[in-house]
């Protein structure tokens, strides 16, 4: 099963990726997580264009957004996502250090399923990116359109 | 009321200007030029007025210069009434006149022709001739009365009257006399007075007296043209005066109403632009938080994170030296993370929108208690609360007040063997509750009182107590934005008593 289900993390800030992969391996799913650097390189991997032109057909098990990313935000990611009749059932999960009222209340009102304030403490940043990975990565039900292995 | 008028324009061309004195002294000095007086005179009687002007509101000073033009209004109308009073007055006295000259020239030719024809009488002996003689003697004294009357008023003309009257029956007498000595002893009698005429002398006195009271009629007549033609010049001229003044003054009242609409407008734009430019800050503001909340949290979780995976990566041969840096590398990180949040709380509460409820601040108290229970773990503390009023305000933020200032009363307590914590209120007016707060705690010197509830400000060392400085800040903020007070009463190890005053009334901001 292992590589079936990527978990799409979208992470402009190399160390946030790199502490995150590091949290997720603890969980044993860091191999799962593609990391994308900024919302065109999210869009581009939905969509498999660009670099991911040749990547396995199917949508991620979850993905895991910054809000401020370069290029294109975390909220249009999102909208582009939940606007997409194909993407939609796509679960999204903001992760970001943002903690404002008004980031949380956009957020919902396009579709989020969740909304994960990243916890300055590395061992609450560390369970808490454990928690999703294991909830979303292995212990949820993905949609039917996740990507299956092409053989 | 002219002088009014141009006090009134003197005082709005000062009351344009701005600067105090000298444009007061520009105004007056023509003025003075203009009276002809002494200009030092002038100008201090002037400057009373135009002082009290000065300092009179936009409404005032309208509301005076309508008064103005109501008064002259009166005025006008008044001395108008008074002079066509007079003009009508004059034009019946005219009339009694005309008719008074009338009536003297028929009694006058009314005695000539008696006389005439008394005298054919004695000639002729014929009684046909007495007939006007019979109708003065019956209709004289009608006449008399009718004299008086048209003469009322005048002592000299009804002097003349009595003259005249008098006259008349000596002649009449005269020709009674005649005419009974021509019915006793014939023409004969009679001649020499029939050929001569007789009374000549007291015909030509009644002439006199009529020609006389004539004249007087004719002079006092012309007397009332004169001053009639003053009275009716008089008035065009104040009408005129009247209107160049009235307009005068209605224009300055314009002119006031005018600049006090330009003034308001500009206000108005004014705060316009200043409404902008604070809506503007605001939304830099907001950004900036914004940006503080996401950018500065991360660098501090890799901080934290990277020394967690340092210690991870080194364990085994990591000395207790280094566990203790990379601890403290941890502990500096994660302090830093609760400045900032706090610091998002304290700009948050100056902006957020206040949602105005009635708070029952019993109930809060009784939530912050239960929200502080871990932090009571293990501590003895004695409670003394009070049953506390509703107050209204927004019952988020004055639950942030009391837990601020609760914790406080926790914290600064956990010295103590036995914590005493009283929560009551001090006194309450008809404008506000002061509730207390009142520990047992390490207290304060009451020479930093000031300090207490300033940001970032702390009176006790951070390994003492620990806490960033922004509570009692924020605790200020809050109730500032309630309209309320704070202060804070203690010593150095006797406790400290915090009092929150908050209005019972509306809240303004």
């Amino acid at each position: 099963m292992t590589g079936t289900k990527p978990i799409l993390l979208a992470e402009d800030n190399p160390r946030d990726a790199e502490l995150a992969l590091a949290a997720m391996e603890e969980q044993n799913i860091s191999d799962k997580v593609v990391v994308c650097q900024d919302g065109a390189e999210v869009l581009d991997y939905l969509y498999c264009r660009g670099a991911f032109k040749s990547r396995l057909k199917g949508n991620p098990v979850v993905v895991f957004l910054d809000l401020k990313m370069p290029k294109v935000t975390g909220l249009e990611v999102l909208r582009t996502i939940k606007a997409d009749a194909n993407l939609r059932s796509i679960p999204v999960v903001m992760l970001t250090s943002s903690r404002e009222e008004r980031d949380l209340r956009e957020s919902y009102a396009l579709g989020a399923n969740a909304y994960v304030v990243k916890p300055v403490e590395f061992h609450q940043f560390v369970s808490a990116v454990k928690e999703l990975g294991a909830f979303w990565g292995v212990i949820n039900e993905p949609p039917p359109e996740v990507s299956r292995p092409e053989k | 009321m002219f002088w009014d008028a141009v006090w009134i324009v003197s005082a709005m061309e000062s009351a344009t200007n701005n600067e105090a004195q000298i444009p007061l002294a520009q105004a007056v000095e023509p003025i003075a030029g203009v009276t002809g007086t002494q200009p030092a005179e002038s100008s201090s009687f002037w400057r009373t007025p135009v002082a009290w002007f000065r300092s009179r509101t936009i409404e005032q000073r309208i509301l005076s210069g309508f008064s103005l033009v109501f008064v002259s209004v009166l005025v006008i109308s008044a001395i108008s009434y008074w002079n066509t009073s007079i003009l009508v007055a004059n034009g019946r006295l005219d009339a009694r006149s005309h008719e008074l000259v009338q009536l003297l020239s028929e009694i006058a030719e009314a005695m000539d022709e008696t006389e005439n024809n008394h005298r054919r009488y004695l000639v002729t002996g014929d009684e046909l001739y007495l007939r006007d003689y019979r109708s003065v003697v019956k209709q004289k004294p009608m006449f008399f009365k009718y004299l008086e009357d048209l003469t009322e008023g005048s002592s000299e003309q009804r002097q003349r009257v009595g003259l005249l009257n008098q006259m008349i029956d000596r002649q009449l007498a005269a020709e009674a006399d005649a005419i009974t000595k021509l019915a006793d002893g014939g023409f004969e009698a009679v001649k020499k007075m029939a050929l001569e005429g007789f009374g000549k002398e007291d015909i030509g006195k009644i002439h006199e007296i009529v020609a006389e009271m004539e004249w007087y009629e004719r002079q006092a007549m012309s007397l009332r043209v004169m001053e009639s033609a003053a009275g009716t010049t008089n008035t065009i001229i104040l009408l005129g005066i009247g209107a160049l003044l009235q307009f005068v003054l209605l224009a300055s009242v314009y002119y006031l109403i005018q600049c006090d609409i330009t003034e308001r407008r500009l206000v108005a734009e004014e705060l316009q632009r200043r409404g902008e430019l604070l809506e503007a800050a605001n939304k830099e503001l907001e950004s900036f938080s914004y940006s503080v909340s996401h950018d500065l949290r991360a660098p501090l979780r890799h901080i934290d994170g990277y020394a967690s995976l340092l210690r991870k990566a080194v364990a085994d041969s990591l000395n207790d030296k280094a566990a203790r840096y990379l601890e403290t590398i941890s502990a500096s990180a994660k302090q830093m993370g609760q400045l900032i949040d706090d610091l998002l709380v304290f700009s948050r509460m100056g902006r957020q929108e206040m949602l105005h409820t009635t708070v029952d601040l019993h109930q809060l108290v009784n939530t912050v208690l239960y929200d502080l229970r871990l932090d009571l773990q293990g501590r003895e503390i004695s409670w003394t609360i009070e049953k506390l009023p509703e107050v209204p305000g927004d019952a988020a933020m004055l639950r942030q007040v009391f837990m601020n200032v609760i914790a406080n009363a926790v914290k600064f307590t956990s010295a103590r063997p036995v914590a005493n914590i009283a929560i009551g209120v001090d006194r309450r007016t008809d404008e506000e509750v002061v509730v207390f707060v009142r520990d047992n705690g390490v207290g304060f010197d009451m020479q930093y009182a000031s300090k207490l509830f300033g940001v970032f400000q702390r009176l006790h060392r951070v390994d003492e107590f620990e806490g960033t400085g922004i509570g009692l800040a924020n605790v200020r903020r809050i109730v500032h934005r309630h309209g309320g007070r704070t202060w804070a009463e203690g010593a150095t190890d006797q406790g400290a008593t915090f009092y929150i005053a908050l209005p019972t009334g509306e809240i303004g901001s």
